[in-house]
């Protein structure tokens, strides 16, 4: 049935290409009219709905880009006033400092952890070297400590033995400060006959309830350090 | 992380042009201030400086339209945000003379009071209902003009 703007048309004597592009133009119109409607107050439309009339036809879509550019060159056409760069500068730094800040005690933290781990590695290090060595010296030797005579550590270690004594730490100090103190405790004297071992540092953890020859062993796990007993003297090559 | 006095240099020399094309896409100081002082956070970090100046205007491009990615669907219509990816890679500059061509026609091609209507509704985002009242016209001869100002400049950038 012919409605009374298609009557109207043909009566104005439209070809029906003519009478299609008007019926086009007229929806075309009607579906941006929406749009615009919808961005007067998309709160009153859900988010399905507004894709919806966005993504009516291909007319619409380009439509609403062009509103987009339209609106960037609204902005891009207001927004010529200069930049204050010394202000935006100061502000940045502002907020750059903290994170340096942080950044350089976190440098700080990991030297420090990086250093421990090296003497960690060092001292593992040494001590694999001597135990090495201790395995391949001949067996003549071993026996020769073996055969040190027990009987002599007893008097220190069992009167040591009753009372629970805790070991002693000594980290990074001087040979020179360090060897006295534990060689007083076995009563015995120290004779450094190399200078440079005197200001030797290591980590070295001294249990008292040990024996003298035990700690002296100990001591010639490092490397650069040879400590030999004779009777009530410790010298130190 | 890099030097200060390098980047103190990248700062100075590239800040205004960044904000200025972070705040043309998101339409927002506040915003587009973040987005630059992310970006020249994360240069600090690196140890080498960016290959050129043009990487910190792709770099604010590509984190404004990450941005508009994450709006949700209300917030970006009422801000006239790309609804959907925007996967152009014409290069920046040739997008902001585009946008100069269109303020351009705008004073230059539409005639009264389309012209008026077309700004109101775009530099002051009023409504057609407020733009009626302010010109003491008819809303819906309002939606007309705006509609034919629109459709006359697609078709005036679809022949280009």
């Amino acid at each position: 049935m012919e409605t009374t703007k298609e009557r109207e048309q043909n009566q104005a004597g439209l070809s029906s290409a003519e009478r299609e592009g008007v019926r086009q133009s007229q929806t075309t119109n009607e579906n941006i009219r929406q749009l615009l409607e919808m961005l007067d107050n998309p709160d009153a439309y859900t988010e399905q709905q507004i894709q919806d009339i966005i993504n009516r036809d291909e007319d619409t879509r380009e439509t609403y880009r062009l509103m987009v550019e339209a609106k960037r060159s609204s902005r891009h056409r207001q927004n010529q006033k200069p930049v204050d760069v010394d202000a935006a500068w100061q502000s940045f730094n502002q907020k750059l400092q903290p994170k340096q800040q942080g950044f350089g005690w976190m440098k700080i933290a990991a030297s420090f952890i990086g250093v421990l781990l090296v003497s960690g590695i060092a001292f593992a290090a040494m001590h694999l070297v001597r135990l090495y060595q201790k395995q391949e010296t001949p067996q003549t030797e071993i026996t020769e400590n073996v055969t040190t005579p027990v009987t002599t550590l007893p008097a220190d270690t069992l009167t040591k033995d009753t009372v629970t004594v805790q070991p002693i730490i000594y980290d990074n100090i001087q040979l020179e400060k360090m060897l006295p103190e534990i060689a007083a405790h076995y009563d015995v004297k120290v004779i450094f006959t190399n200078d440079e071992a005197r200001q030797l540092r290591f980590r070295f953890v001294w249990n008292p309830q040990q024996g003298i020859d035990q700690v002296i062993s100990d001591l010639n796990q490092f490397e650069r350090l040879t400590v030999i007993r004779k009777d009530n003297q410790i010298t130190v090559e | 992380m890099l030097e200060q006095r390098i980047l103190e240099q990248l700062f100075r020399r590239n800040y205004s042009e960044m904000i200025y094309l972070a705040s043309v896409l998101l339409g927002d100081d506040k915003e587009a201030e973040d987005v630059v002082q992310d970006i020249f956070l994360r240069v600090a970090d690196s140890d080498i400086p960016p290959k050129n100046d043009n990487y910190l205007l792709t770099a604010v491009r590509n984190a404004c339209l990450n941005r508009i990615r994450q709006m949700q669907v209300h917030d970006k219509v009422k801000g006239l945000m790309p609804i959907d990816d925007e996967a152009d890679q014409q290069p920046i500059d040739k997008r902001l003379e585009r946008l100069d061509d269109i303020a351009a026609y705008v004073d230059g091609q539409l005639e009264e009071p389309h012209r008026s209507i077309f700004h109101l509704r775009f530099d002051e985002d009023l409504t057609v209902s407020k733009i009626a009242r302010r010109l003491g016209l008819n809303p819906n001869t309002v939606y007309k003009y705006l509609m034919q100002s629109i459709q006359q400049i697609r078709h005036h950038f679809e022949k280009q």
